[in-house]
């Protein structure tokens, strides 16, 4: 018999506000291991003093509990709720949001939303919030009494270097691969690299929008995903990173950490394929209540 | 890589000394302009209004900082995509503007302006705040205070780490 665990406001408020403190003076752990890795690798004087930066501004950034880029992003949430769970005393957007407002001034993070996107359709077009500072939330479910939450803090700059194509069903790997590296390489020195590569592939419009952003945010156990996939993740990483544009776009031998596809069922008359890219400055963390 | 220390503003025959991928520890002040300021920057020029500062000789930063907390000298800062300003380049280094600080690869309509107005674009490192708040004097509201991250500020700075783009 499952009994319903109720979990109060002032948990998830707490967890978030303590988990955004921990990620915006800090890349994970996994991604400064990646940075001093491509340090390590890299031959060309501009990029290694560029490597070497990153690694003292994580430095600099944690011990001073200083964000480590100014822009702060905007906060998409991953919340996987078990279906035993009850959540008291309001929405969980809304208590995320009054945690994410209340965190932002905490840490003097920078207010990055425009409240109204076509700026001419507001009289004030630099109002970046009513009350609270909207953010972006996926819901789904999962079994048991657990509350997930998979967040991230998402710079604008690789976000605009992000894409989706419909591609006809019978479409080649091969074509699929050089979509992918094209919108990697093209972006050059815009998305901050050394980048993440998060893919959708499959799903519909939307979902598969959803996959790769959700590929760049959740860690996936290797077991979960068959093995042409990660085979093609291996081409992917090395054929971006051939290509040298490199630390900042300015050369080098890592112009990407990490490739991830994720996939889902599609429609026999589709196959969406999505590109979500983050920077070096990539700020994740996955909390369980 | 040459590391060559410069104060601003740059005289021109300094800027014909750099080459590509220079690493340039930059002294002087910085005006900070992005999407929204240079939207209004454009729309001074164009309506023959005077700019809130002198733009000949000067150097945008395209960068929108972090609030200032309680004693700190500024907020997190950093560079922005400078794609997204290619739009009003030409027009502003028609007027003058001599460096601009982004990230990222510039149009070729922008790198054709900068080679005939001979002019210089610096890139520096996206995604190091607290190591470039290091570099950072003073940073002040300067004007547009209404646009908030977006506002320019003027930016005293001491060794700022940029990289040479385009000359």
């Amino acid at each position: 018999m499952t009994y319903i665990r109720t979990i109060s406001k002032k948990m998830i408020y707490d967890a978030i506000i303590d988990a955004i403190g921990q990620i915006y003076c800090q890349s994970t752990p996994e991604t400064i291991a990646m940075i001093n890795n491509a340090l390590t690798i890299e031959e060309d004087d501009v990029a290694k003093d560029m490597l070497k930066a990153m690694l003292l501004n994580e430095e600099l950034a944690a011990k001073e509990k200083l964000p480590i880029c100014q822009d702060t992003g905007i906060v998409v949430v991953f919340a996987d709720i078990g279906t035993a769970v009850k959540i008291e005393n309001g929405s969980l957007y809304s208590i995320i949001s009054q945690a994410v407002t209340d965190v932002w001034e905490k840490y003097y993070l920078r207010d990055s939303i425009a409240l109204e996107p076509i700026r001419c359709f507001s009289s004030n077009p630099s109002k970046t919030k009513d009350t609270l500072q909207p953010v972006i939330l996926h819901l789904s479910e999962i079994p048991g009494n657990k509350l997930e939450l998979h967040i991230s803090l998402k710079g604008g700059g690789a976000e605009n270097c992000s894409t989706l194509k419909m591609f006809n069903p019978t479409a080649t790997i091969n074509e699929i691969e050089d979509f992918i590296v094209d919108t990697v390489v093209s972006s050059g020195g815009k998305p901050c690299p050394p980048v993440f590569v998060g893919i959708g592939i499959g799903g519909d419009f939307e979902q598969c929008a959803i996959l790769a952003k959700r590929a760049l945010m959740v860690p996936i156990s290797p077991f979960e995903k068959k093995p042409e996939y990660k085979k093609m993740e291996e081409r992917l990483l090395n054929q971006i990173n051939q290509k040298g544009k490199g630390i900042q776009g300015f050369g080098g031998k890592t112009t990407a950490l990490k490739v991830n596809i994720l996939s889902e069922p599609c429609h026999i008359a589709s196959l969406p394929v999505a590109i979500n890219i983050d920077c070096h400055a990539h700020r994740c963390i996955s909390i369980t209540i | 890589m040459r590391i060559i220390n410069i104060e601003l503003p740059l005289k021109s025959e300094e800027i014909k000394m750099f080459t590509i991928r220079d690493k340039l520890l930059i002294s002087g002040v910085l005006y900070t302009a992005r999407d929204q300021a240079h939207l209004r920057l454009t729309q001074l020029i164009k309506e023959g209004k005077p700019l809130p500062f002198n733009l000949a000789d000067s150097a945008l930063f395209y960068c929108g900082p972090a609030p200032t907390p309680p004693g700190k000298v500024c907020g997190a800062i950093g560079p922005t995509t400078s794609a997204r300003m290619d739009k009003y380049t030409p027009l502003l280094l028609e007027n003058g503007l001599k460096v601009m600080i982004g990230k990222g690869e510039r149009s070729r309509v922008v790198t054709e302006a900068i080679h005939k107005y001979n002019a210089l674009y610096l890139i520096c490192v996206g995604g190091i705040s607290a190591l470039l708040v290091q570099s950072i004097v003073s940073c002040e509201t300067f004007c547009w205070k209404e646009l908030a991250a977006e506002a320019i500020y003027r930016m005293e700075v001491k060794n700022f780490p940029c990289y040479v783009a385009t000359i």
